[in-house]
């Protein structure tokens, strides 16, 4: 087995937009890819910061998305705000467990996740750990891939609301915690992707 | 062949060619470093195409539709943004007209007009930015959630009213599984057009 080597030992970068491996000494002077006219850098500038601003903006933004009602019912029972914590113990008592199940994993349980991981990914690259260095980058792996499964619930509030608008038996309408939630998910998103994953290893030599 | 560097951890690689159903994965990160790609630049036109008529049609054609008291709503993607006008809500209808609407009709369009004059061997204009939206906007396409969402929209609304699943739907769920082939193409070999001369 041969040493795994790193682009900075060799010479090369890489250019992340488009996948072109370049030797260093071959880049122009503004560092801009041949190829794809993207700047070429080493690791995603201000990487941390970025990440961290989104990060706690998110988790800001997760509490109205929570605590605000996403829809208002009204029929002849009467009018009902809704969170999305009702929306999810509705389809529990309802006896729907496993609809009431993909709703909390889209809307509770990924974001939770997406604000520990990315939080444990920040600390961690932060004080530059040796800490389990592959299973945190399968960390970042699975929190770019889940991040968008949350836009679920907005999707379901949307198209209640536009189904039940003129209904006889009751209407639906959408409530300002739908549009914290759906900020939520971007920014998050914006979170892992502002995240440089290759900061995770330049603790080893 | 130049050296691979896996995005994840920065660890170069000798390439080598891989065969069908190979995957190569980076020793130190476990990232995926290079795949064979299935799909030839001919299959992912014709794939684009699809895309494109599948697209339209779940636009077209209701999703789903309920009907009560003789009076029928419907609701495809368009509807569902619209019912998220008023005021701030409205923030959600942007993410919602952007994630489910407008970027998979830019991937669409952009994959396209790429593909086409990669089967023809000639690179096409604005070539770069092309390729480099094409990257950017790749995390942002929603379409697979849209149908699962509508799916869970049908069992919670059965329960209340008749509710149809419309042909949209079958073309939404098509789309998914096309734009899911699509993502086996392999861009870097489209790349090889940047170094022919514009047409």
């Amino acid at each position: 087995m041969s040493a795994l080597r790193r682009s900075s030992e060799l010479g090369l970068i890489l250019c992340r937009t488009c996948g072109r491996t370049h030797a260093v000494s071959a880049l122009p002077p503004d560092q801009r890819c041949s190829r794809c006219g993207t700047q070429v850098v080493r690791r995603i500038r201000h990487s941390h910061e970025t990440t961290l601003a989104w990060l706690l903006t998110g988790m800001i933004l997760y509490i109205p998305a929570n605590v605000l009602p996403v829809m208002h019912t009204s029929s002849l029972l009467g009018d009902a705000d809704s969170t999305i914590l009702d929306g999810i113990l509705g389809f529990w008592r309802a006896g729907d467990w496993d609809i009431a199940l993909l709703i909390f994993i889209a809307s509770v349980a990924v974001p939770l996740t997406k604000f520990i991981a990315i939080g444990l990914l920040l600390y961690t690259t932060r004080a530059g750990s040796h800490w389990q260095l592959r299973e945190r980058a399968k960390l970042y792996r699975v929190v770019e891939f889940i991040g968008y499964w949350s836009m679920l619930d907005v999707i379901v509030v949307a198209l209640t609301s536009t189904l039940m608008q003129f209904a006889v038996l009751g209407t639906a309408e959408p409530r300002i915690g739908i549009a914290f939630f759906c900020a939520v998910v971007v920014i998050t998103m914006l979170a892992a992707l502002s995240f440089d994953p290759r900061l995770i290893w330049d603790v080893e030599p | 062949m130049p050296p691979l560097i896996c995005r994840d951890c920065d660890t170069v690689y000798r390439s080598v060619s891989l065969r069908p159903g190979d995957v190569a994965l980076c020793r130190r990160c476990g990232a995926s470093l290079a795949r064979h790609y299935g799909v030839t630049a001919e299959s992912g036109l014709a794939l684009a195409v699809a895309a494109a008529i599948l697209f339209a049609i779940a636009n077209l054609v209701p999703i789903l539709s309920i009907r009560v008291a003789g009076v029928e709503t419907q609701a495809n993607i368009w509807y569902a943004v619209r019912s998220m006008q008023e005021g701030w809500i409205s923030v959600a209808a942007l993410g919602l007209a952007l994630t489910t609407f407008l970027i998979p009709l830019a991937q669409i369009t952009l994959l396209l007009w790429v593909l086409t004059f990669v089967t023809l061997s000639h690179r096409p204009p604005v070539f770069r930015q092309v390729m480099t939206l094409l990257h950017r906007l790749r995390p942002w396409s929603m379409t697979e959630v849209f149908l699962l969402g509508a799916l869970v929209a049908v069992i919670k609304l059965a329960s209340w009213v008749p509710i149809t699943v419309g042909t949209g739907m079958w073309a939404l769920a098509g789309l998914t599984v096309v734009l899911a082939s699509l993502g086996r193409c392999d861009p870097s070999s489209w790349w090889s057009l940047e170094s022919k001369a514009p047409r």
